[in-house]
């Protein structure tokens, strides 16, 4: 028996020498093998924890989305330097989906606002994005639905965040990031549309003067 | 009303309170120490890490091994609850508290665990004669002080019926509380206590007999 355990005897009245045997026998006995290989074979991996992930996956979509506008900013530069203009005066477009319904409202997570212009300016230019996409080529109008839908699920995802982790600076930063890559995608395929659209009505008045010419 | 005192202060004996020494002051502060490094382990294990997982059953498969040893009395079964204990620690580590100590939660993983076990296998368990000397040759060989005197102990211990034989082992040896012994095995508190009494004075009865039949 230890000192420490001589005085503990000493400082509790009524322990008989019994519980003093019980509680000098060792608390660990090692066993004959180590379990620890057949132990680690049946652990399951583990999905990370969602609060060190967030921000992996908020800065994965934002990744995503930025390759996206990269993508959708090339393929429209295409389809107008090459000329390939699906809308031709008289021809006849598929109704495109309402990009618009897709959209879900500006957040920017509890208790924040947007910025007053940029919700006007983003109602302005998805309203417009309507009114023209119809005159972009089947393939640019998917992809840029699919890009338009790939940034406002990053919002979503990243607005998600922010109501658990409020104000942090970072997933602010991603959430104006993303807002204002739609932005740039909006107003560069109303641009676009407008060129279009401009050189389309251009060439009808050209062939309307020849003709009468 | 006496008031605890500072660690390393002197041992108060006329006020009945048994303060640390130096030495003791310095274990306390080398357990705070395990403690804080635990709970790192614990949140790494939480976060997907094995390996810190590894560490935390390097740390503490000996007493959890120990307490399925002598809670089943079979060598084997004590390996195949320790190993399921602990990957049900794996499983539910997210959902532990760090207020609490691993130790405690994994003590009372490894004693559910057991009892599962025990209620599969209540027919081949008992206090067999070849069942108490399996567990007292594993045990024999760690005990350091007394090797003899320690063997009957494990020995009757072991002989004990399971009701008995699990209370003695929490409280008396794992120096767990009626309540949480009780919490533990899912029996009331006042049946911890009855069964602990029982328990001393089989036990008692048990060690008396072996010594009078040595003699």
């Amino acid at each position: 028996m230890t000192n420490r355990d001589e005085r503990r005897d000493a400082a509790s009245l009524g322990e008989t020498r019994l519980d003093a045997w019980l509680r000098d026998l060792p608390q660990g006995v090692e066993p004959s093998r180590d379990l620890w290989p057949a132990i680690e074979a049946r652990l399951e991996p583990r999905a990370r924890r969602w609060a060190p992930s967030w921000a992996w996956q908020a800065a994965a979509a934002v990744l995503l989305v930025a390759g996206s506008s990269l993508l959708t900013a090339t393929l429209l530069d295409d389809d107008g330097t090459s000329g390939k203009m699906a809308a031709t005066p008289g021809a006849t477009v598929a109704a495109p989906a309402d990009v618009s319904a897709a959209a879900v409202p500006a957040n920017y997570a509890a208790g924040s606002q947007l910025d007053p212009e940029y919700l006007a300016a983003r109602r302005q230019l998805t309203a417009m994005l309507n009114e023209r996409i119809a005159n972009l080529p089947d393939s640019t109008r998917a992809k840029l639905e699919q890009n338009l839908a790939e940034m406002r699920r990053a919002a979503e995802q990243i607005n998600a965040a922010l109501a658990e982790q409020p104000g942090d600076p970072l997933l602010q930063d991603l959430l104006l990031k993303t807002y204002q890559d739609e932005l740039a995608v909006l107003a560069n395929v109303n641009q676009l549309t407008n060129a279009l659209g401009s050189s389309a009505s251009d060439a009808t008045k050209a062939e309307s003067k020849r003709i009468d010419l | 009303m006496p008031q605890p005192a500072a660690l390393g202060d002197r041992v108060d004996e006329h006020e009945g309170w048994v303060l640390p020494t130096g030495e003791e002051a310095v274990d306390e502060v080398q357990r705070a120490r395990d403690v804080a490094e635990e709970r790192k382990l614990v949140a790494a294990a939480v976060d997907g890490s094995s390996r810190a997982f590894e560490a935390l059953y390097r740390r503490h498969a000996a007493r959890t091994y120990a307490l399925c040893l002598r809670m089943t009395g079979q060598a084997a079964t004590a390996e195949d609850c320790t190993q399921d204990a602990f990957v049900q620690a794996w499983r539910h580590l997210p959902r532990f508290e760090t207020r609490s100590s691993f130790g405690t939660w994994l003590h009372r993983i490894a004693v559910n665990v057991v009892l599962q076990q025990v209620r599969r296998r209540r027919e081949s368990l008992g206090a067999a004669d070849s069942v108490e000397r399996e567990v007292a040759e594993v045990l024999e060989d760690r005990h350091a002080a007394d090797p003899a005197q320690s063997r009957d102990l494990e020995a009757a211990i072991t002989s004990l019926p399971p009701g008995a034989r699990h209370v003695l082992v929490l409280v008396g040896i794992y120096g767990h509380t009626h309540e949480e012994a009780a919490d533990m095995l899912g029996i009331a508190v006042g049946t911890c206590k009855a069964q602990l009494h029982r328990a001393r004075a089989l036990l008692g009865a048990r060690l008396d007999a072996d010594a009078g039949g040595a003699r």
